[in-house]
């Protein structure tokens, strides 16, 4: 009796060293591109630390139970007739309680204060959800562009995201941000994030918006790069953009550095056209 | 088989009465005669009913009000399946092999998606076809799992465990199980008139504007939650009134108290389900509006609705589960059930607690920050009751005498599963990271993780645990225990990496994904098919075993239960006489004790 509480607690403290040890040593999160996305990662790899030992207790339980208390075959023998063991029972209770509050507060409560904490911004971008593609405008600028491939921001700066919906629920999910907000038809909804590198697309794929709500058959193909730029840079796209915008009379289509990399937006439109005739 | 080629003959003549019902109304009213969807809809409500009557459901009614002979239960053997008959444990069957029917055909559909996803780009199916698949795959299987365990396990079993000839409604229950097989009409009839492309949610506006195929969805899971209603109210009374004497509240088996729980969130919440439904097709046919912003509607009050519901249906479809592994780890352990009130007071604990959860599938829809707050702590706070099962399950298996048979095997994967299940719900409880985490392959894992990992493994604990009773014949263990290990390992291989998919951006409901994921999609579909070739070992042990398998004794486990004291199969009023109930069932390692004795034997009393 006494040597198996031993040896299942030496079997939980092995458990939750190796668990801690794979959770330091493997990264499990992708590009951490935004002040959120260092916010929402530090939550995640809180509850990771806390989840590893309350997995490994319960494993540890039911390996050693499985292996050490497993009936020879064929002969039903009755165990102990142990009803309950009200303190450990209590302690169970109080055990989980005490990290279910725990959670609440940290990462819970803090997370949201810090990514509530700021709410202004230097730039906004309104997004729109259409099925199957987003119109982007960028009101500072006066910048708009219709089945936009693409959005860009410079990088350290505030920035908005302004995002409603035409017809049906879409969502904006930008991976390398860690955040998301759906868009809604009838209603805006916003979203603040500070990128902290730059990067695109083409260099990370999770640089992206990508619609997370499910909205029809175009729905995996809505997506668009993501290119945080340095300012000088941003500045520059911006002329360029609106050069093509104007040229395209408010499309931008034909913008540079998308095409194949979105998986064939043009084979999947037409799948859509055809689609939509039956 | 003759009731239900007349079910469905009237069923057709109430679906033209309906659809002309409609048109001389249209026509009265000065409008066209001919409009699709309301057809659709009235079609389908009369010849619902008509389906009904035809079958027989209400015979005993009418027949006796229009001063008719009632017409006996004549049927026998395999035909009584396929008849109107109000024997709860026919019942139990018909939902059983039906519902086990339709997991198989909703799990073959995921094998084609999963092939679809194989490498990204286009491959079998295009983003349409996907989208069809794949909402008709979520929307069965959660008909499959609401609907399972209550309807087959709970049917057969609850009246016989707390010692009664049948449920106490035996025609209500009946009634219940005949709505079944029009929901299964009703998907396949969806898939034919072009499929629904929403989801199992079925959010609107998507789902008040697309195919006809959504009205087809809307339909069937209203129908499925009227069986619900009447299927709780049945064994909520029954479990109440038709106790046998002796069987006192703390002497119930833990099983019975799961479907308790499961029938008391069935019979609070179906409603809910049924009124977003009800106000997608007022919006669809009737222009309502109640969901679209245009004409003042607001698409998001749907998801309040919706969720109010499918959160508690997730208790719905895991607490029998939870039910079935500690009932059969006690069993197995033969040790009494550790800390069984706790363990019921866990489990009660979460059907209070999951009335006050639903707004956790709404963290980034767009609603008033303020209700963050108060979502994401009652969430993290039903990790306290759920525990509670946990510490009954460990505290069982400490220092038993584990007969490891292959319900315990299941039983206790349920126990692994849904420690994985349970944990990565409470990153996704977390506000911050459920905006990362929210509608990507790590909720998809997660619930899959709890609902086929926690449910659906504890249904086949069950399927295995109760074979021999319900049948008479004993499956053969050894490919039970290798279906085990294979279903375990395989389902393992396949959505731990849904993880790590989901993290790394692969949002669900796709059917082609950044081509930076392909090499582990691929994993985890090759592991996909190896789990649903898992299930034919499992069909086959059991098509046979129960055609040629060894007859079986009244109680194979040495377990204590009231369904073990009867002969297996039971015979048609289950117990001789009322049994008398005398300690609770576990009383394994105290020599001389047993539940329940059956007379009449000479009283012990007496002498």
């Amino acid at each position: 009796m006494r040597r198996d509480i031993v040896v299942v607690t030496l079997l939980w403290a092995l458990f939750t060293l190796v668990g801690e040890g794979i959770a330091f040593t493997v990264d499990f999160l992708p590009v951490q591109g935004a002040e959120e996305a260092a916010i929402i990662d530090e939550a995640f790899r809180l509850l990771l630390v806390l989840s590893i030992p309350v997995a490994a207790l319960v494993l540890a339980f039911l390996l050693y139970s499985l292996f050490r208390f497993r009936a020879s075959d064929g002969e039903l023998q009755d165990g102990p007739p142990v009803r309950n063991h009200p303190a450990v029972a209590r302690l169970w209770v109080l055990g989980s309680l005490v990290l279910a509050v725990y959670i609440v507060f940290n990462p819970g409560l803090k997370g949201i204060r810090e990514l509530e904490a700021n709410r202004t911004a230097d730039l906004v971008i309104q997004i729109e959800g259409v099925q199957w593609h987003w119109n982007v405008r960028y009101p500072q600028y006066d910048l708009s562009y219709e089945w936009a491939l693409q959005i860009a921001m410079p990088v350290d700066t505030r920035v908005k995201f302004e995002i409603t919906s035409q017809d049906v629920i879409h969502s904006v999910w930008i991976p390398a941000f860690r955040t998301k907000m759906d868009a809604v038809p009838g209603k805006v909804t916003t979203l603040y994030v500070t990128p902290t590198q730059v990067g695109t697309y083409e260099a990370d794929p999770n640089f992206r918006v990508q619609c997370a709500e499910l909205c029809g058959t175009g729905h995996p193909l809505m997506r668009m790069t993501v290119r945080v730029l340095e300012p000088e840079a941003f500045q520059e796209w911006l002329e360029a953009a609106k050069v093509q915008a104007a040229m395209a009379g408010g499309g931008m289509s034909g913008m540079s550095g998308m095409g194949e990399e979105m998986g064939g937006m043009g084979e999947g439109s037409t799948e859509m056209e055809s689609d939509a005739g039956h | 088989m003759k009731p239900v080629f007349k079910g469905l003959a009237w069923g057709a003549i109430g679906a033209a009465l309906g659809v002309g019902l409609l048109v001389l109304l249209r026509l009265f009213f000065g409008l066209p005669g001919w409009k699709l969807e309301p057809a659709v809809v009235m079609a389908y409500l009369f010849g619902l009913s008509g389906w009904l009557l035809g079958v027989g459901v209400w015979d005993y009614w009418a027949r006796g009000w229009l001063g008719l002979p009632n017409r006996p239960y004549t049927t026998t053997g395999w035909r009584r399946y396929f008849d109107f008959d109000t024997d709860h444990k026919v019942i139990g069957i018909q939902y059983g092999v039906l519902l086990v029917a339709l997991f198989l055909i909703a799990g073959l559909l995921a094998m084609f998606m999963r092939y679809e996803l194989m490498q990204p780009g286009r491959d079998l199916l295009n983003s349409a076809q996907y989208n069809r698949l794949m909402s008709l795959h979520g929307t069965t299987m959660i008909f499959v799992a609401v609907a399972t365990i209550m309807g087959a396990f709970g049917n057969y079993l609850v009246p016989i465990m707390v010692g009664a000839d049948d449920m106490a409604y035996p025609r209500l229950n009946a009634l219940s199980f005949w709505f079944v097989p029009p929901v299964a009409l009703l998907l396949v009839g969806a898939a034919l008139a072009g499929g629904f492309d929403t989801g199992w949610t079925g959010y609107p506006p998507l789902a008040a504007v697309t195919k006809l195929g959504a009205l087809f969805y809307n339909l069937a899971f209203l129908t499925i939650g009227f069986s619900s209603i009447l299927g709780a109210i049945n064994i909520i009374t029954t479990v109440i009134t038709m106790r046998a004497p002796g069987l006192s509240w703390g002497r119930l088996p833990v099983f019975v108290w799961s479907i308790i729980g499961t029938a008391i969130l069935s019979l609070l919440f179906t409603q809910f389900i049924g009124l977003a439904m009800l106000m997608i097709i007022l919006d669809r046919v009737a222009g309502f509006g109640f969901f679209d912003p245009a004409r003042g509607g607001n698409p998001v009050l749907y998801q309040h609705v919706f969720w109010f519901y499918s959160h508690p249906a997730v208790y719905v479809m895991i607490l029998p589960g939870f039910g079935i592994a500690l009932e059969v780890i006690s069993h197995f352990a033969r040790k009494p059930l550790f800390a069984y009130r706790w363990a019921v007071a866990g489990m009660m604990g979460v059907v209070v607690l999951s009335a006050v959860v639903w707004a956790h599938h709404m963290f980034v829809a767009g609603m008033s920050e303020k209700l963050l707050i108060p979502f994401m702590v009652t969430t993290e706070l039903i990790s306290v009751p759920t525990g509670l099962v946990f510490l009954s399950a460990l505290g069982t298996i400490w220092r038993g005498k584990l007969n490891l048979k292959t319900p315990m095997l299941f039983a206790l994967a349920v126990i692994f599963n849904f420690l994985i299940g349970g944990i990565t719900g409470v990153f996704l409880s977390d506000v911050p990271v459920d905006m990362h985490l929210q509608d990507t392959y790590f909720v998809v894992a997660h619930f899959h993780y709890t609902i086929v990992g926690g449910g659906i493994f504890g249904l086949f604990a069950g399927i295995y645990y109760w074979f021999p009773k319900i049948t008479g014949r004993m499956y053969n263990e050894r490919l039970g225990k290798i279906h085990f290990w294979w279903m375990f390992i395989a389902f393992n291989l396949t959505f731990l990496p849904m993880f790590w998919l989901g993290i790394h951006g692969m949002n669900r409901r796709i059917a082609d994904y950044v081509p930076e994921l392909g090499g582990l999609n691929r994993w985890v579909s090759l592991a996909a098919f190896v789990l649903g070739a898992s299930f034919i070992l499992f069909v086959y042990n059991m098509v046979r075993s129960w055609v040629r398998g060894e007859k079986a004794a009244a109680n194979p486990w040495g377990a204590r239960t009231l369904e073990w004291l009867i002969p297996s199969p039971p015979p048609l009023h289950n117990f001789p006489s009322v049994p008398e109930v005398v300690d609770d069932p576990y009383g394994y390692g105290v020599p001389g004790t047993v539940h329940a004795r059956l007379s009449p034997s000479p009283s012990p009393a007496s002498d």
